[in-house]
């Protein structure tokens, strides 16, 4: 048996990794739960918001707390060109079969990618955790870096946000409804058209939150996209696509799966995570906490 | 017999006449390699390296009075797409030579088309000891990038000089990181038959999360540990591992292969490098005790690639180009069967020193560059100081 501080240690670092890929796979299904879109091209945004924090940082010049700057100057950045791709190019998608949607997001990974590669080339980009939280606090004999517990704190903080967003305030009236008959509503008179884009930019917002926030424990590399959104899909089809505290759980579930799976089967963490979704798609399509779709 | 004689000189006139037409036809080299993707930050440089030795011989009039046309093609990475481009420049651009492929991967399986089409092919940078194997050795393939037994075997020695028992190793779950691993464990239990191997952890390659794994060799308590996870892999570990404290719990007893002291690791760091580890490199633009030749070498690079503190791959592709033009010249043919031969045993002049392909196994004693990774106030990054280039003659099987 191992020492328990150990393993305190392992579920830390699962829940860390958790909360890193909740902020950008709750993007990518709330967009799923209004516009009915698989986007692709979230890791791409993802992957956008890392290159523009270490831009920003870049034209900040040194200083302990600009990263804060950057994180939150790049997610606005990419909300905007998700505001933008959505008004210019989505807008043409809606009602098409799944097959153009899907192939027309995966066209965008491959344009957004080789975007990135001519403004950044093909180096390894990093950037530096922000000083005040650079230390580290022993917590059952488990260091653990206070940008870890920042993320997991901010994952539910997060979560929560959406919540009150989506279910306590007019805008979320809206949104809901959206969900659930798009052109009764735009028959009373909203305008759906909008919702759509602001739908978009807020996942837009939350990928390139994410991709910012990973930059001070990870390396910035063409590819970051493709990795990302493969985690992100398995963490949205265990939890429930379109349902947001379903991501939350599968986020949960698929950082705590793999952290302890490297415990039993050191070599094969991985498979287990990929077979949890397999099972989990066989015996509940619709995800852990997600709905049955109706259309 | 007057026939026959027209005959067989209208037959010669027929075949000379397109070789005189080929002689002035510049030799061409096919140079697939990963050009896009996350690979594409080692692909990029060695193709460039290749490029300007290219450039170099060129300008001096090329090789056998033709010049040499380098043939890039873009492998993403992917053994699959290696072959099909390999075949592409055999069959449609015309390619005599082949250089090139990156990963472990990509290497092993084009060396079949080069025996299947008898076409010489040269590996700048594939290390996994399967390449030039018994097994798979044919008179077509060579390399002169290090193997995975070089590397390994040249951490071991390291290792074995530090005052440790309990060894850990921490790498990626395939080929390369495998079969270093393996070397370097194999010779370390030779060389320091007292140690004991308290751990090992296989995170997949391209692994985005290594706390638990970082989390898990802790619990066991190595005092030092072998690391084969490369480039940006070993980057996104260590910005994890610092703030965990792995590298002081270890005192800083960790030798990370793969490169994980080039420059490009060290650039993308800056000052959140862990100081105090040993590391190795293809090449370094300082190095104090280098021969004039590095410094003339690094100096040409500057300029080329126009950059102040140039990569640490273009020598990948440079003494590989260099192998080849110099066996042409030996062989005074293109032919793949001559080349081939002269290349047995060849020895060459490259900027960090002789190298020679050995005849037995058609590998060069290419070591690497290895020492102490610290911070120099004359750069923004972290350098290594000791700078040795382990030479692996001794230790080759």
């Amino acid at each position: 048996m191992p020492e328990p501080s150990f393993i305190f240690g392992q579920f830390v670092g699962g829940l860390t990794a958790s909360m890193f890929l909740f902020v950008t796979a709750v993007g990518l299904s709330l967009i799923f739960g209004v516009l009915r879109v698989l986007n692709f091209a979230h890791g791409s945004l993802y992957m956008l918001g890392a290159y523009l924090a270490w831009q920003i940082m870049n034209w900040l010049g040194p200083g302990p707390e600009h990263f804060w700057l950057a994180a939150l100057g790049s997610a606005v950045v990419v909300a905007g060109i998700g505001a933008a791709i959505e008004r210019l190019l989505f807008r043409h998608l809606y009602g098409r079969e799944e097959l153009y949607q899907l192939l027309f997001t995966y066209a965008l990974v491959l344009v957004l990618a080789d975007v990135c590669k001519i403004v950044w080339g093909t180096q390894q980009l990093s950037v530096s955790r922000p000083l005040s939280l650079s230390g580290g606090t022993t917590i059952f004999g488990t260091l653990v870096p206070h940008y870890n517990l920042f993320i997991i704190v901010l994952g539910p903080a997060l979560a929560l946000a959406l919540w009150l967003l989506l279910h306590r305030s007019p805008a979320g009236r809206i949104i809901r409804a959206a969900v659930l008959d798009r052109e009764m509503l735009g028959a009373l008179g909203a305008n759906v058209g909008w919702i759509y884009t602001g739908m978009f930019a807020l996942g837009a917002f939350l990928a390139g939150l994410g991709g910012a926030l990973v930059t001070p424990v990870k390396t910035i590399v063409p590819g970051m996209d493709v990795e990302v959104i493969v985690e992100v899909f398995i963490i949205v089809v265990i939890g429930g696509l379109g349902s947001m505290w379903g991501t939350f759980l599968g986020a949960v579930v698929f950082g705590q799966v793999l952290a302890f799976g490297i415990l039993l089967m050191p070599r094969f963490s991985i498979f287990s995570v990929f077979a949890l979704m397999a099972i989990i798609l066989i015996v509940r399509p619709w995800g852990l906490l997600g709905r049955r779709l109706t259309r | 017999m007057k026939r026959s004689l027209l005959l067989s000189l209208a037959a010669v006139g027929a075949v000379a006449y397109p070789l005189a037409a080929i002689a002035a036809d510049p030799i061409r080299v096919g140079y697939p390699m990963i050009l896009s993707g996350p690979g594409a930050l080692f692909g990029e440089p060695s193709l460039k390296g290749a490029q300007m030795y290219v450039d170099e011989v060129n300008a001096k009039g090329g090789v056998l009075g033709r010049k040499i046309e380098l043939i890039s093609r873009d492998t993403r990475g992917s053994a699959d797409e290696a072959v099909r481009v390999t075949r592409d420049l055999i069959l449609r651009d015309d390619v005599q030579f082949i250089v090139g492929t990156l990963t472990s991967a990509e290497g092993p399986a084009v060396s079949p088309i080069a025996r299947e089409n008898q076409i010489v092919f040269i590996a700048p940078i594939t290390k996994t000891d399967q390449l030039t194997a018994p097994a798979n050795l044919h008179p077509y393939v060579f390399r002169t990038a290090s193997t995975t037994t070089i590397e390994g075997r040249s951490a071991a020695e390291i290792v074995a000089k530090w005052n440790v028992k309990r060894i850990g190793t921490i790498s990626p779950d395939y080929a390369y990181g495998q079969d270093a691993t393996k070397a370097f464990i194999e010779h370390l239990k030779k060389i320091k038959p007292d140690v004991e191997i308290v751990d090992q952890q296989w995170p997949k390659l391209g692994e985005a999360d290594y706390t638990p794994f970082i989390n898990a060799q802790m619990g066991k308590k190595p005092e030092a540990v072998f690391s084969s996870l490369w480039g940006g892999h070993f980057v996104t570990f260590a910005k994890q591992a610092v703030p965990l404290g792995y590298f002081k719990a270890l005192n800083h007893n960790f030798v990370g292969a793969g490169e994980a002291g080039s420059i490009e690791s060290a650039k993308a760091m800056g000052p959140d490098y862990p100081v105090g580890i040993w590391s190795n490199t293809y090449d370094l633009f300082d190095w104090p005790a280098g021969p004039p030749a590095h410094k003339a070498y690094i100096d040409r690079l500057k300029a080329y690639t126009k950059q102040e503190y140039p990569s640490s791959w273009p020598i990948t592709g440079y003494i590989s180009m260099q192998f080849l033009v110099e066996a042409i010249r030996k062989a005074g043919s293109v032919e793949s069967d001559k080349v081939s031969k002269a290349l047995l045993g060849l020895s060459i002049d490259t900027p960090i020193g002789k190298q020679t392909i050995r005849a037995k196994d058609h590998q060069a004693n290419r070591g690497q560059f290895w020492g102490k990774m610290k911070m120099d106030p004359k750069y923004p990054f972290a350098v290594m100081e000791n700078v040795t280039y382990i030479d692996p003659a001794p230790f080759m099987d």
